[in-house]
């Protein structure tokens, strides 16, 4: 039991440091797209890499932070039962759920896109865009990143119902615990 | 039996199966794609669906992910939340609140007026309720406000927000609308389709927005003058009147310039919405920095709720794919199909059937969920019998928008209820809003009758 | 005997003049000749997967076949762009020679076997449209600044001669043109362009595109799958490309004219040539984008480059003095 709590909080750190992380790109996103509206209004100039880039950017973050949103709870669920729910009964839906959807899905995305992945190391696939960023298969690793994230997190979770349903809820990490959670949405 | 009909059945069965499982509450993204992978086994246990379709994930998620049009998704979110943390928004709710103040109802028309305009620019629906419940509600109940009245204006501006641009639900929209509309277009050969865009969404929904607005004040005003102890007017002691001019200088007037240029360079067609949203989100930062409010506190809050709030929607986008893939390929396409061109009546009807399942889908579902799963089902068949694309976008918001507010289970009502005082009963929430779902119906009605009102501005905008 | 069916992802949307259409009948007509034992299914442009990422599911095996534009997929090899046409490059009766008999076919297939499948040409545009200006172009100094909607290699070139080449999605062109937001757009000649309606915001509409000189489409199949088929099936595959290459080159030869009556005499289209400064250095641009790909890094761009400027070499004498002298000549002297 000791054990699942100290995995489900090395998991969580891990996501909650890619959310820190990545989190920042969407200033990133801001700055350059705002800087190619600049150059293209006032100096008549543009760059096609620049164009690739705050999409890139974009789509990075949105990957990469997509466990960090999961352990924060931020994806969004069907209210009507699970809100009014006990620890236990919201326990057992995240152990089905993570069993049953998350996993296989996470599962599917990754059998699927290594290959993809993997090819677009193989020749260092840049931009389809001619001019434009080199290292496409750097954005297209975040696809892994992503199911990796996530998968892991919903290790987290089961690990958290587990915890739950045998009694040693406060064995669950802090940044899990529901009654935190259900705080922070609060003050959102 | 005959594989097509096992197909057709088996993506009924999941369309109900999914609705069912998300009944749950795990997360929607996830139970839909792992409803639709089991039912993608089912389906290839006998024998109507082939695995290697889901080949095709992968090459999605990074079309997704390099999609131009839709990185002005992040861009507003930002854009809306750094107005929010750096509580430029609140301070533009409190001026314009005494600004209006000295009338009876005053205070209930800043509400709608701002909320309308700034809170859904994040399009999430329980957040913006949520936001507003915390900013707005205090403030009205101070002042003395039925809470029926306020709980109601709070609903339906804060719902109503995510149809009046900035909206990311239309940018999705708009996306969505333009492919399939240039799809449906080719197919019936019509070679000079007019083009739709976020833009043409964008210029589409601000009438019918501003529609309801002036529904929903009209009937805050007819409450202040026949019923004048729902809404007391707050009146501004002197010395802060004395502040006022400044106030409404310094207050309310640059972000409100701030998001009438946005929007203006729009929807005149200066800059695209991706381009616009970019310099939205720059000219947030610098009202925050004039005021001493753009701390690195503030940037990170920022930057982490924006990175979060649009990684749940494209994730959604994401789980959306698996079912889409699973239930084309299954035939789900053909019957729906088959179904609405069968309808009789023709296209009104059909609409209308399209609008019922989408009210109904409301009472559980946000925006996303929605548009994502029903649109790419719906919207070529009703594009194909010649309804209007950008008509059909504005009505779905209106439609769920109405959907979110209705008692019992319209779910604006649940979060509304999750961060309202006890003193706040429910059964004020619900007679509080049923008087905007009356508006709401008259809204749509009035659009079902007069559709110019959605088309008109696209066209003017066009030249 | 066994019916096999394939399916056939899209760069195009469904019905798209000429190449869309094209896709459709390439399908059905496989369909046809086979008897049914190979039934080719469409996926038009995102029904499956986002029309830049055809490429990607055949090679993923979530389609056996694909039909673009190599040139798309210049980022998983440079040396693609000769196959779709580069600027300044090759018409449709030279690409064709030079692919069928001088070497073009055996480079492609090298290039495509890095990825597992094997392309054939599937069809051509012919000589493209150089696009829509709003204002009337005097010379190369309105050329700088501009701002201009035009993708891939012919955008290197646009740049350099001082534009200002933005990739925009075609959903937003008309509206970005229209507002200013572009100054120009090039899309692809007459019959597609008159669909989107252009002509109704920019009046100008240049000849030719000396960047699109003949843009071939490509029919990609699965290698290993292909090599499973019978022997008659891979046969129908490969002569149906053939025959598709012809019927879309003629499609377009046919039906890009009509189209330009159109726009000319029922919507007020100016049809102007580029003036000679600005055609001048786009040819030194593209002969400077040439020589970039010449001294590739990259063994299999090299060789492509070299193989492809030799049979330009030869092919061009043909052309210019023959079929050019002639053409001149039917101009200047013969009217009926
Ligand atoms: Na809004
Ligand atoms: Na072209």
């Amino acid at each position: 039991m000791r054990y699942l709590g100290m995995v489900a909080a090395a998991i969580s750190a891990l996501n909650a440091a890619l959310g820190a992380v990545f989190a920042w790109l969407s200033l990133g996103i801001v700055v350059v797209c705002f800087s190619v509206v600049v150059l293209r209004y006032a100096f008549a100039t543009s760059f096609v890499w620049m164009q690739d880039l705050y999409i890139w950017l974009s789509g990075a973050m949105f990957t990469a932070v997509g466990g960090f949103a999961l352990l924060r709870d931020s994806h969004v669920r069907v209210d009507i039962f699970y809100r009014p729910a006990s620890e236990r009964r919201k326990a057992w839906v995240d152990l089905i759920g993570s069993v049953v959807f998350l996993l296989p899905f996470m599962f599917v995305v990754i059998a699927y896109s290594w290959p993809f992945v993997a090819r677009s190391w193989s020749f260092a696939e840049g931009s389809a865009n001619v001019g434009g960023m080199p290292g496409l298969f750097v954005l297209k690793s975040f696809i892994l990143l992503f199911a990796g994230a996530v998968a892991l997190q919903g290790i987290a979770m089961i690990c958290r119902s587990i915890l739950i349903l045998g009694g040693r809820g406060d064995l669950v990490p802090r940044r899990m615990r529901y009654d935190e959670l259900a705080a922070a949405e609060g003050a959102a | 039996m005959d594989p097509v009909l096992i197909g057709e059945l088996l993506s009924g069965l999941m369309f109900f199966g999914i609705i069912a499982f998300l009944l749950l509450g795990f997360p929607v993204a996830f139970t839909l794609a792992g409803v639709s992978l089991l039912f993608g086994l089912v389906g290839m246990a006998f024998g109507v669906f082939d695995p290697s379709n889901f080949g095709s994930l992968p090459n999605r998620y990074i079309g997704y992910m390099t999609n131009e049009v839709l990185v002005a998704v992040p861009l507003f979110i930002f854009m809306g939340v750094m107005l929010e943390r750096s509580r430029i928004a609140e301070q533009l709710l409190l001026t314009m609140g005494k600004l209006f103040g000295n009338l009876r109802g005053g205070l209930g028309i800043s509400v709608i007026l701002v909320g309308a305009l700034l809170a859904a620019s994040t399009g999430v629906v329980g957040a913006t309720v949520v936001t507003m419940g915390l900013i707005s509600l205090p403030a009205m109940l101070r002042a003395g406000y039925d809470p029926r009245l306020a709980t109601g204006v709070i609903c339906a501006s804060g719902t109503l927000g995510q149809i009046i641009p900035p909206s990311t639900v239309l940018i999705f929209m708009g996306d969505m609308l333009s492919s399939i509309n240039s799809q449906v277009q080719m197919e019936k050969g019509n070679f000079a389709p007019v083009p739709v865009s976020v833009g043409d969404l964008f210029a589409g929904a601000l009438l019918p927005g501003i529609l309801l607005v002036g529904l929903y004040t009209a009937y805050t005003i007819f409450k202040a003058i026949t019923d004048p102890e729902s809404c007391p007017a707050t009146p501004v002691p002197a010395d802060e009147k004395r502040h006022l001019p400044r106030e409404i200088l310094v207050a309310l007037l640059p972000p409100l310039l701030l998001i009438i240029a946005v929007l203006g360079s729009i929807l005149g067609g200066i800059a695209t919405p991706t381009e616009a949203a970019s310099v939205g989100a720059v000219g947030a930062m610098i009202l925050a920095a004039l005021r001493w409010r753009l701390s690195f506190g503030v940037l990170r809050e920022t930057a982490v709720a924006t990175a979060t709030i649009t990684s749940m929607v494209f994730i959604i986008l994401f789980g959306a794919s698996v079912f889409s893939i699973v239930f084309r390929l299954m035939g789900g396409d053909n019957l729906v199909h088959e179904f609405l061109a069968a309808l009789p009546g023709g296209r009104l009807v059909a609409v209308a059937m399209v609008m019922a399942v989408m009210f109904l889908l409301g009472f559980i579902l946000d925006t996303f969920e929605i548009i994502f799963i029903v649109i790419p089902i719906t919207a070529p068949v009703l594009l194909a019998l010649d309804v209007d694309p950008v008509w059909l976008g504005v009505l779905v918001g209106v439609n769920l928008q109405t959907s979110f507010l209705t008692p019992p289970f319209g779910f604006a009502l649940f979060y509304l209820r999750g961060v309202a005082p006890n003193s706040v009963r429910t059964g004020d929430i619900y007679k509080g809003v049923l008087p905007f779902v009356v508006l709401q119906i008259i809204g749509i009605a009035i659009l079902f009758i007069f559709p110019q009102i959605v088309t008109w501005l696209p066209k003017v905008a066009a030249g | 005997q066994d019916k096999i069916t394939w399916r056939m992802v899209t760069t195009w949307p469904k019905n798209f003049p000429g190449l869309g259409v094209g896709a459709q009948r390439l399908a059905d007509r496989i369909t046809a000749a086979s008897g049914g034992r190979l039934s080719v299914q469409v996926y038009s442009a995102g029904e499956l997967v986002p029309p830049l990422q055809s490429l990607d599911a055949v090679i993923d095996g979530t389609a056996e076949m694909s039909h673009g534009a190599a040139y798309y997929w210049q980022n998983k090899s440079t040396a693609l762009s000769f196959f779709t046409g580069v600027p300044f490059g090759m018409t449709a009766r030279e690409l064709t020679a030079w692919v069928r008999y001088m070497g073009g076919q055996e480079l492609w297939d090298e290039i495509y076997d890095q990825f597992g499948v094997k392309g054939f040409l599937s069809g051509n545009t012919g000589t493209q449209a150089g696009g829509w200006f709003r204002e009337e172009l005097t010379g190369l100094d309105d050329i700088k600044g501009l701002r201009f909607r035009t993708p891939g290699l012919g955008g290197r070139v646009w740049e350099k001669l001082g534009a200002t080449v933005t990739n925009m999605a075609g959903g937003e062109i008309f509206q970005a043109l229209q507002s200013g937001t572009l100054d120009a757009a090039e899309f692809v000649g007459p019959y597609n362009d008159l669909a989107l309606g252009f002509y109704q915001v920019a009046k100008n509409y240049y000849f030719p595109s000396f960047v699109e000189p003949g843009l071939a489409t490509e029919l990609v199949v699965d290698k290993s799958k292909f090599a499973e088929l019978p022997e008659d099936l891979q046969a129908i595959v490969e002569f149906v490309c053939a025959a598709e290459y012809d019927q879309v080159a003629s499609d377009f030869y046919a039906n890009d004219p009509r189209a330009l009556q159109t726009l000319v005499n029922d919507h007020g289209v100016n049809v102007r040539q580029f003036p000679e400064e600005i055609v001048q250095a786009g040819a030194q641009a593209s002969k400077e984008l040439i020589q970039e790909l010449q001294d590739s890094d990259d063994d299999l761009t090299q060789r492509t480059t070299a193989s492809f400027l030799e049979a330009l070499k030869l092919l061009r004498n043909r052309t210019e003095t023959i079929d050019g002298t002639f053409v001149a000549a039917r101009a200047q002297y013969f009217d009926l």
